[in-house]
């Protein structure tokens, strides 16, 4: 059954990608036997779903398989850090992420019936079944009759962006402060790896959607962190939707610089546990990633700005 | 050591924020410390770029925008976007020379104290017009044409405003009508100067040329051969002032093949979503791809084609130096990116420099203009397609985006202003 293999491939595609997890936690260099057994305690499955992953890895050039056995690391985990994982996501290329990609840049309407998708992307039923169950497994879009399903809000305007930051001003200081943070100290180390390989490329270099990948993981593992299982549940599900909808990203150089050093302050304090100081960098970094330009102007009009807002 | 500061005061508008930012980049590069003071709604813009910013007073509740007057002022403006110059002297360059005078009398006392609390060593004067504070600041100033050459007259130069050739026979009717319709502004204005201890100015004229230095944004490629050659030692000309912004990466489009048109009116022209609209859907049927700023307006369009991608701000000269042809309202700031990257414009002008600039693009062969209304989606595919296929263009662009790439004006621009500082 073709949703079957969809199903299957998915889950390969996962297993994929917290191998790749596993290689930057560990800080595995270039040339690194990946072990099969290894891999398959550190994942903690069997080896058969493990070497489907590595063929995925490979194909992808993430390794390298030799002849005389076995596979390698075929990149860096700095590489890693700043290139992100394409080809990994179960979205990418697929129906799912070209069916999001049109929602959010508006060529697609809120509400869509099955048939309508079909014709669109000249695809049959059961794959456009598939594309639906994934983007409604993250919450994008939810059944609306039989036939019919609607796009929740995605931050595809300045509008949205606005909220979004809101809600998350509102929510991520309280994540740290909830009782019961506790951060998994492995993943501190690839993090930080990847955000500062980034800070030292030159101006000009650095590329707004590698670094909307890096800024949703860093909130992603504060989240995930967090004592307090709605707020956990609520901010990770956002972050899914900015990572995959959140588009109007241009942001200058030295923003984007002095946001990841803010992120590694936050981190700092993080790990010393001093918990109500690194809630307030996060408001101090929420704040400053809240620059709204103005809508309109014209000489001698004053335009509205962030301090109009109701 | 610090190096001296530097206070740049751009109007509110975004051509003239950023061209100053390209100015700010190079004063840093250089030693100097630029600072900028913002009107609201701009704070945060520079900041975002390293700049350290002061804020002008918020205006009072009455004067800002609500819903209410943002309507009004949407409606109020669109209707003149397909007037002639010499039609809109009347209803939206007079009015808005009004509205430039109040917010000049507005900010004077908050801009006296702020410049006294800062202290810079010199003052960059981005605007259309005189801010008595910064002419009193007893500090060298420095004014910034980056409209158009037309704000410094010259009988071999178009008449500001007007998209007039020098020598069309309209042209005293057109400077008449043009003093008629600002002289109440004027007038005003003047009595402000006198009382802030300045003199008055000539009639229709809003702001001096500084005794220091004026930077002329006119790159050689559309520059006027002046009768009364402007003084060497006084002004500058910058062959374009481009700032240093974020690496685009153009986005996946579903129909991805041909090449690549970037449309921008401006935060202004985003207003007028029916005209984006009807371009939009004669897009669809052009064998390029577009990118398409809508500024704050994105919830205005459904539907968007598989060629087109909207988006509400662009890293603009990142994605020109990528475009192969940029649609833009005349905006100087525009009009200069787009030589610099050597790339055509199509200029569909609505207002102020705008009539200039697109005549001054026809003149010199590096682009075409279309009237916003009253065009055919074949007349606007037919001039996309010549523009984009024309052989001699590209190679006279490419020309002049080599000389201005040489030239860098945003460093001569940062150069000329710290010699004006070890010298005075």
């Amino acid at each position: 059954m073709p949703e079957t293999r969809s199903t299957t491939h998915r889950n390969h595609l996962k297993l994929a990608r917290r191998i790749v997890e596993v290689v930057l936690e560990r800080g595995f260099p270039e040339g690194a036997h990946l072990t099969e057994s290894a891999l398959s305690t550190a994942c903690g499955v069997s080896r058969t779903p493990i070497r489907s992953a590595l063929k995925i890895l490979e194909e992808n050039g993430f390794v390298r398989k030799r002849d005389e056995g076995g596979y390698f690391l075929n990149t860096t985990p700095e590489r890693i850090a700043a290139d992100g994982l394409p080809g990994l996501d179960d979205r990418e290329g697929s129906l799912a992420e070209r069916i999001l990609s049109d929602r959010a840049e508006r060529r697609i309407a809120d509400v869509q019936s099955v048939g309508t998708l079909m014709r669109r992307y000249d695809a049959p039923r059961v794959s456009v079944l598939d594309a639906i169950k994934i983007l409604n497994s993250d919450g994008i879009i939810v059944q609306l009759t039989s036939r019919t399903w609607a796009f929740q809000p995605i931050l595809d305007t300045p509008d949205a962006q606005e909220e979004s930051l809101f809600l998350r001003m509102a929510l991520e200081p309280q994540a740290i402060l909830a009782p019961g943070f506790r951060m998994d100290s492995g993943k501190i180390g690839p993090l930080r790896r990847q955000m500062e390989e980034f800070l030292h490329r030159p101006d000009g270099g650095m590329s707004s959607r590698v670094f909307l990948h890096m800024d949703c993981a860093f909130h992603s593992f504060v989240a995930e962190s967090s004592g307090n299982r709605f707020v956990r549940g609520t901010l990770l599900a956002h972050q899914r939707l900015r990572l995959t909808t959140q588009k109007d990203h241009a942001i200058p150089d030295f923003r984007l610089r002095q946001s990841l050093g803010e992120h590694l302050d936050i981190l700092d304090s993080l790990e010393r546990m001093q918990l109500p100081l690194a809630a307030d960098q996060m408001t101090v970094h929420l704040r400053r990633s809240r620059i709204r330009k103005p809508r309109t102007v014209n000489r001698g009009i004053v335009p509205p700005g962030p301090g109009s807002a109701p | 050591m610090t190096g001296p500061l530097v206070a740049l005061f751009p109007e509110a508008s975004f051509g003239s924020a950023l061209n100053c930012v390209g100015i700010a980049q190079q004063l840093q590069r250089q030693g100097a410390v630029p600072v900028f003071l913002c009107h609201p709604g701009f704070n945060g813009i520079f900041a975002e770029y390293g700049f350290r910013e002061y804020q002008l007073p918020v205006a009072s509740t009455a004067a800002r925008q609500t819903e209410e007057t943002w309507q009004a002022f949407v409606t109020a403006h669109l209707e003149h976007f397909s007037r002639t110059p010499t039609a809109q002297l009347a209803t939206y360059v007079a009015p808005t020379w009004e509205a430039i005078v109040d917010s000049v009398v507005r900010v004077e006392d908050a801009l006296e104290a702020l410049l006294k609390r800062i202290g810079p060593r010199a003052i960059v004067l981005d605007n259309v017009i005189m801010f008595p504070a910064v002419a009193n600041a007893g500090v060298p100033w420095v004014r910034v044409v980056s409209c158009a050459e037309t704000e410094i007259p010259d009988p071999n130069v178009p008449p500001y405003l007007s998209g007039m050739a020098a020598d069309d026979p309209g042209r005293p009717a057109f400077e008449a009508a043009y003093l008629d319709a600002v002289d109440a502004a004027h007038r005003r204005y003047n009595v402000f100067r006198r009382r802030c201890a300045l003199a008055p100015l000539p009639a229709g004229q809003f702001l001096e040329p500084s005794p220091h230095l004026n930077l002329l944004l006119a790159p050689r490629a559309i520059r006027h051969e002046r009768a009364q050659p402007l003084p060497e030692d006084r002004f500058v000309f910058l062959d374009g002032c481009i700032r240093e912004e974020a690496q685009f990466e153009p986005p996946r489009l579903p129909v991805d093949d041909g090449p690549l048109v970037y449309l921008s009116f401006g935060s202004l022209g985003a207003i007028d979503t029916p005209l984006i609209g009807r371009m939009i859907e004669a897009f669809s049927t052009l064998p390029a791809r577009f990118l398409v700023n809508v500024g704050g307006f994105l919830e205005h369009y459904q539907q968007v084609p598989d060629n087109v991608c909207l988006g509400s701000w662009f890293p603009q000269p990142s994605v020109v130096a990528q475009a192969d042809l940029f649609i833009h309202h005349g905006g100087n700031n525009s009009y200069c990116e787009a030589l610099y990257h050597g790339v055509p414009s199509l200029v569909m002008p609505y207002c102020w420099d705008g009539h200039d600039n697109g005549l001054r693009a026809e003149q010199t062969g590096t682009g075409r203009t279309l009237r916003r209304h009253g065009w055919s989606s074949r007349q606007l595919g037919d001039t996309l397609t010549m523009l984009l296929n024309d052989p001699a263009l590209r190679e006279r662009m490419a020309g002049i985006s080599g000389r201005m790439a040489r030239e860098n004006g945003a460093a001569v621009a940062a150069r000329a202003i710290l010699r004006k500082l070890d010298r005075g």
